[in-house]
């Protein structure tokens, strides 16, 4: 009999609603995207970093890579230089020519930034920077030299007001963003 | 009339229905060539290969630190395992031995790991049987662990995170406090998705007796994981070869009676409590210490092969290499991954019963396919 | 202007276009509530782009389907594969014309009635309407020439066949104790017996609500759309208007099965517990609220419990779809029918 009401009143059935029922109310999860982001946290494996000044031109990221994505082209300048001894020197020094990162193939494995031997390093992936769409295919994520060391982070997508309490996580500017952004505003 | 054999007044025809790769349930692109009749399924064929991406291939041209990340893209919702597997096989390989802290460590991720793997399943399976929000409560406690791994690694999918002879990082500052807090919080969440599913009448009617596979036959197919363990057979690679540390820390293998889905669910559901458990051993035993061995910079190998073997939550995932004398690379890798094995037992499983449930067995088996076509 | 042209023409005409411009906009911003409950009890908020909180999101849906490409799969029987939409969304609408919104009012000196007809057979037409709508599907799902849609479309025809029964039985209970089949009628009945009939037939009213959910193929008895097994079900080929005339025509049988509820079990438009609390709806504050707000009322909480089922349940097998129909609800329903004559006869006879 008891078997049977059960069977009849679906108790658990009804505990079920209940529980989904209690979540009409409760906080919600989302976050609504372009105008809040999430932080990534400081280890977050983004988009690369990458300085010409620190770097030595030792090839070991290119060869850490697991999917050959840095291509780095160089050429030795032999310059004759004056010693102590007054003898002249013949010193070389290797010269970058190229440095490319073909991003849209990376998978951020962060094993160039880890093969790397500088200190600080000079290729980096914690730039923050989690918004890495282009408009291009091909010339929007092939990344030469110049274009690594300038680059200023993804422009959010167009027509949305970029944050600028400093939240916006592609922008490692961000103090600088924040002092030209009212001068547009007034523009 | 026509000549020939004689027809039937009704002429009764089994249709022969092609199922995926494009379709909403197969779990990525799984195809199944399915014989119905009328809505019973008559046979039901597995065609794999739609992801084959020769990684073990690339293994061969690959150093042995860079194989790693690549790894990872096997079972995508469980990197960490796919690592930790690659790691133990290369040490076993080298003859090193990780300090103690790091396989500790590596417990932890790997139980946390494990949970966010089974919140996935259990997401997909419960969306297969038609309950689409229990979907959305487990990714709220998945993104919490993403959450931890980001912290921690980096990622929050592909995470990279084991290297051959320890690990590449420090726990950052408070992590294990958090780790705690959410361990902590986790079992009143495995209470919210029982109410919904466990007690459920129609989730039992969906899962009770469906997809059963008897102890014999799981274990002539080679079924590992929660699979064979809903068929009975107590049989977990943490318990009978342990790795890191596992025979340190206690903990309880769960095994089904009845060898059906439900069955598997339960036994799931339980591995998610007993993982807990271990992830809180391991928070309090954690030793101070190095993370990484002294291992040289460039791995060079000696001359072998090897095959060692982590428990993942699908099941026994195997690495086996073969490697030269001072190589830098594999110069063989095969993985034994416990999808593809699992998937095996598909067709004996839905053999005569209905395409409903069909879904309910791609689901109960667990399957990704990055891991089946590799 | 005569007056029997004005009662006969003007009048009816005016009042289906309110009919219908109302019934579809329920039924557009239930698509919306179903989107924003099912978000909110899964933690997310739902659509919230368009317009202010969404509001907008029906319009923008609408639009996008009604400019999408009509695309018709190469090898279906063209003729059926459009008319089939339309066998769907015709019955769905047809049947509005017998449901009592409110009790009749005056405006300007014209008595008005807030329904279409209020024909003695009201429920009859209902029952024979709703089960024209399956032909659609039927139809649909045969002509779209693909294995998917075929077996939605069966499923759909067995499913409606047999929850049609008890059905049918659980609304005899309420005819039986109102003692007529007039929509009005009922509710009158309900009115004189101070009681709504959910009370007396609760055993009724639960399986004409379990029904009523199958008949929609609504979840947990969603077998003929089920995502996970065929897709799409019936639908899987349509695009456009017309599968939004499929997915309206849904929502609008969702609300009829929860009209008839309110009517047959819930008291129409009378007030909550017309004889515990008479005295409270005779108060001046309350009394000027309308029939028609108790009964959308009461309608929408039936349409939020349809909506709570969908976030809730699971789905049934065909096979146990059948077992919960023929097995359970069957008998059970003919039980009922039984004992609530015996209990008409006892106390009325």
């Amino acid at each position: 009999m008891k078997d049977f009401l059960s069977k009849l009143l679906l108790p658990e059935l009804l505990k079920g609603m209940g529980l989904t029922g209690s979540y009409l109310f409760r906080k919600k999860e989302t976050v609504q995207y372009p105008e809040k982001r999430l932080e990534p946290q400081d280890r977050f494996r983004g988009m690369f970093g990458y300085s010409l000044e620190r770097c030595i031109d030792c090839h070991l990221c290119a060869k850490a890579c697991p999917i050959d994505i840095i291509f780095i082209r160089d050429h030795t300048e032999v310059e004759e230089v004056e010693g102590k001894d007054g003898k002249i020197k013949k010193k070389k020094t290797k010269v970058i020519d190229r440095y490319d990162i073909d991003v849209k193939r990376c998978m951020f494995c962060g094993l160039c930034e880890e093969a790397c031997p500088t200190e600080p390093k000079s290729i980096w992936l914690t730039t923050l920077s989690y918004e890495g769409s282009t408009y291009e295919r091909n010339e929007g994520l092939y990344f030469d030299k110049e274009r690594l060391e300038s680059w200023e982070g993804f422009k959010a997508f167009p027509g949305v007001p970029v944050p600028i309490d400093g939240q916006n996580p592609s922008d490692p500017l961000g103090e600088k963003l924040k002092a030209e952004m009212p001068e547009e505003g007034a523009a | 009339m026509m000549n020939g054999p004689e027809r039937p007044l009704f002429d009764v025809e089994e249709m022969e229905i092609s199922f995926g790769p494009q379709h909403p349930a197969t779990h990525g692109v799984l195809r199944l060539q399915m014989k119905l009749d009328g809505e019973r399924i008559v046979e039901a064929k597995p065609i794999i290969g739609y992801l084959h991406r020769g990684t073990e291939k690339l293994f061969e041209t690959m150093t042995f630190p860079a194989c790693i990340p690549h790894t990872d893209r096997l079972d995508y919702v469980n990197a960490a395992h796919n690592n930790q597997g690659f790691c133990i096989t290369m040490e076993k390989l080298l003859g090193i031995s990780i300090p103690p802290r790091a396989a500790y460590l590596r417990m932890i991720l790997a139980e946390l790991q494990r949970l966010a793997s089974h919140l996935v399943w259990l997401a997909t399976h419960a969306v297969d049987i038609g309950a689409i929000t229990p979907f959305f409560y487990t990714f709220r406690e998945r993104d919490e662990i993403l959450d931890l791994f980001e912290e921690y690694c980096g990622a929050r999918l592909t995470l990279n995170t084991m290297k051959i002879g320890g690990l590449p990082f420090e726990l950052p500052e408070g992590w294990l406090d958090r780790c705690a807090k959410f361990v902590d919080a986790f079992p009143a969440h495995i209470d919210e998705y029982e109410t919904l599913l466990t007690t459920n009448r129609i989730w039992k009617r969906r899962t009770v007796g469906v997809g059963v596979i008897s102890p014999e036959d799981a274990i002539n197919m080679g079924l590992t994981g929660p699979p064979l363990r809903g068929s009975g057979i107590e049989w977990d690679i943490r318990k009978v070869f342990p790795y890191d540390r596992y025979d340190e820390v206690e903990f309880d293998v769960p095994i089904g009676t009845n060898c059906d889905t439900y069955d598997r669910y339960l036994v799931r559901l339980e591995e998610m409590r007993q993982s807990i458990r271990i992830l809180r051993q391991c928070l309090e035993k954690l030793p101070e210490g190095p993370i990484m061995a002294k291992a040289p910079k460039v791995l060079r190998s000696p001359e072998g092969m090897v095959y060692a073997s982590v428990e993942s939550p699908k099941g026994e995932l195997g690495y086996f290499i073969v490697a030269t004398e001072k190589g830098t690379t594999p110069y063989r890798c095969r993985v034994r991954p416990p999808s593809f094995v699992n998937l095996q037992a598909l067709p004996q499983m839905v053999k005569g019963s209905l395409v409903a449930d069909m879904m309910a067995v791609i689901g109960t088996l667990d399957i990704v396919l990055g891991e089946i076509d590799r | 202007m005569p007056e029997p042209i004005l009662q006969l023409l003007l009048i009816p005409l005016i009042k289906i276009v309110v009919l219908l411009v109302v019934v579809l906009l329920i039924v557009a911003y239930l698509t919306y509530a179903e989107r924003k409950i099912l978000a909110y009890m899964q933690v997310r908020l739902g659509p919230n782009r368009v317009g202010p909180k969404g509001w907008l999101q029906p319009v923008a849906d609408g639009l996008k389907l009604f400019v999408k490409e009509d695309l018709v799969p190469g090898g279906a029987e063209k003729l059926v594969f459009m008319i089939a939409p339309a066998i769907v969304m015709v019955p769905a609408l047809v049947m509005f014309a017998v449901v009592p919104f409110g009790e009749p009012f005056k405006v300007a000196g014209i008595s008005v009635t807030p329904y279409l007809a209020d024909i003695n057979i009201a429920i009859l037409f209902i029952l024979g309407v709703s089960s024209l709508g399956v032909f659609g599907i039927i139809l649909g799902g045969w002509s779209s020439n693909n294995k998917f849609s075929l077996m939605g479309g069966l499923r759909s025809a067995a499913q409606m066949v047999s929850y049609e029964i008890p059905m049918g039985f659980a609304v005899a209970s309420a005819v039986l104790m109102a003692g007529t089949l007039s929509m009005v009628g009922i509710v009158e009945a309900q009115r004189t017996a101070q009681w709504w009939f959910m009370f007396p037939g609760i055993l009724g009213f639960g399986i004409y609500w379990v029904c009523g959910v199958a008949e929609t193929n609504r979840n947990p008895f969603d077998l003929p759309e089920a995502e996970a097994e065929l897709v799409a079900g019936f639908h899987t080929e349509y695009s456009g208007m017309k599968f939004a005339l499929f997915y309206l025509a849904e929502y609008a049988n969702m609300m009829i099965v929860s009209a008839m509820a309110v009517v047959l079990f819930c008291g129409g438009w009378l007030p909550p517990f017309p004889n515990l609390l008479a005295g409270l709806w005779a108060l001046p504050v309350l009394a000027w609220i309308p029939g028609a707000f108790w009964f959308l009322a009461k309608m929408s909480f039936f349409l939020f419990c349809y909506i709570w089922f969908r976030g809730t349940f699971p789905r049934y097998r065909f096979d146990q779809l059948m077992n919960v129909g023929w097995k359970w609800l069957f008998p059970l329903s003919l039980a009922n029918v039984m004992l609530v004559a015996l209990g008409v006869l006892l106390l009325k006879g």
